[in-house]
C-alpha cells in the first residue's frame, strides 16, 4: 500500500476534475445533432411553405431550446467540475 | 496549472456572481444589485411612458403598446383567450429577462441572469404560477388526479417530470448566459482586442434576446400544458 501526500492527492483530484469536465462536454454532440436536425427540417418546411416562416421559426427555436437542455446540463456540470472543485 | 489558476481567477472576477456586501449576515451579489437597478429603471420608464396617455400615441407610448400587443398576441396563439390574463406575469418576465440578458454588453455591468439564484427564482415562480393556475382552472381533485394518468404506477414518474421542469427551465437560461460570459472572459484574457467584440455582440445581443424569447415562450407553454 502506497501512502500519498496531501499535495499529490490534491493534484490527482484536480486532474480528474479537469478530465471529467472535458468528458462531460461530449454530451454537446447530442444537442448539436438534435438542433441541426430541427433546423434542417425547418428549412425544408420554409422552402415548401414560405408564408408560414414566422411560425416555423418560433416553433423551431422552442424545439431547439428543449433539445438543448441535455447539452446545458453537461455544460453546467463541466463548469462545476472546472471552477468549483479546483478551487 | 498556473494558467488554469490565473484564468480561473479572471473568470471569477468577470463572469460569475460575486458577493459585494452583506445585509444582516446575508451576502448580496453584484448581480442582485444590478437586478434592482433594472427593476427601478423599468418602473421609472413605465411611469414616464404612461404619464400622459393619449389616443394618438407619442413615441414612448408607441413602444409600450407594441410590446404589450406582441405579448398578448404571442400568448393568444398558444392559449385561447389567455393573453390579457397572463399579460402582467409574462410581460414582466419578458421585459426583465430581455433587459437582463443584453445589459452585459455595457462595460462594468454583468448579466443578472448569469446568476443561478436569479434564474432559479424565475423558474420557480413559473412553476408555482402554472400549478396554482391549474388548480384554479380545474379544481383541486381533478388536478391531483392528473398525476395518476394514464395509470396509477406512473405517479412517481409524473411527479419527477413536473419537478424537472423548473430545473431545466432555469438551468437553460443560466447555462446560456453564463457560458457566453465565460467564453467572452476567456477570449478577453487570451486574445484581448478585437476578438471579444463580435463574441459580445453574438452572445449578449443575439443569444440573449433569443433566450429571453425562449424563456417566455416556455413559461407560456408550461402554464398552458398544466392547465389543460
Amino acid at each position: 500500500m502506497i501512502e500519498f501526500g496531501s499535495e499529490v492527492v490534491d493534484t490527482i483530484i484536480t486532474a480528474a476534475a479537469l478530465i471529467g469536465g472535458g468528458i462531460a462536454l461530449i454530451a454537446g454532440i447530442g444537442a448539436g445533432i438534435g438542433q441541426g436536425f430541427a433546423a434542417g427540417k425547418a428549412v425544408e418546411s420554409v422552402a415548401r411553405q414560405p408564408e408560414a416562416r414566422g411560425n416555423i421559426t418560433i416553433t423551431m427555436l422552442i424545439g431547439q431550446a428543449v433539445a438543448e437542455s441535455t447539452g446545458i446540463y453537461a455544460f453546467v456540470f463541466a463548469l462545476l467540475l472546472l471552477f468549483f472543485i479546483i478551487l | 496549472m498556473q494558467w488554469i489558476y490565473l484564468a480561473n481567477f479572471e473568470i471569477d472576477a468577470e463572469a460569475g456572481a460575486m458577493p459585494i456586501f452583506e445585509i444582516f449576515g446575508i451576502p448580496v451579489n453584484d448581480t442582485t444589485v444590478i437586478g434592482w437597478g433594472i427593476t427601478i429603471g423599468l418602473i421609472i420608464f413605465a411611469r414616464l411612458a404612461t404619464r400622459n396617455l393619449s389616443l394618438r400615441p407619442g413615441r414612448l407610448q408607441n413602444v409600450l403598446e407594441m410590446f404589450v400587443e406582441s405579448i398578448i398576441n404571442m400568448v393568444n396563439d398558444m392559449m385561447e383567450g389567455g393573453g390579457r390574463k397572463l399579460l402582467p406575469f409574462i410581460g414582466t418576465i419578458a421585459l426583465f429577462i430581455g433587459i437582463s440578458n443584453i445589459i452585459g454588453i455595457l462595460p462594468l455591468l454583468k448579466n443578472p441572469t448569469a446568476d443561478l439564484n436569479m434564474t432559479l427564482a424565475f423558474g420557480l415562480s413559473v412553476f408555482i404560477f402554472s400549478h396554482a393556475y391549474a388548480v384554479r382552472k380545474k379544481g383541486f381533485w381533478p388536478y391531483l388526479k392528473e398525476f395518476a394518468e394514464p395509470m396509477a404506477f406512473m405517479l412517481p414518474i409524473n411527479i419527477m417530470g413536473e419537478l424537472a421542469k423548473p430545473i431545466s427551465h432555469s438551468f437553460r437560461l443560466f447555462g446560456n448566459v453564463f457560458g457566453g460570459s465565460v467564453l467572452i472572459a476567456l477570449a478577453a484574457y487570451a486574445v484581448p482586442g478585437i476578438i471579444p467584440v463580435p463574441l459580445m455582440a453574438w452572445f449578449d445581443l443575439f443569444i440573449g434576446l433569443v433566450q429571453a424569447l425562449i424563456f417566455t415562450m416556455l413559461a407560456v407553454a408550461y402554464i398552458t400544458i398544466a392547465s389543460e
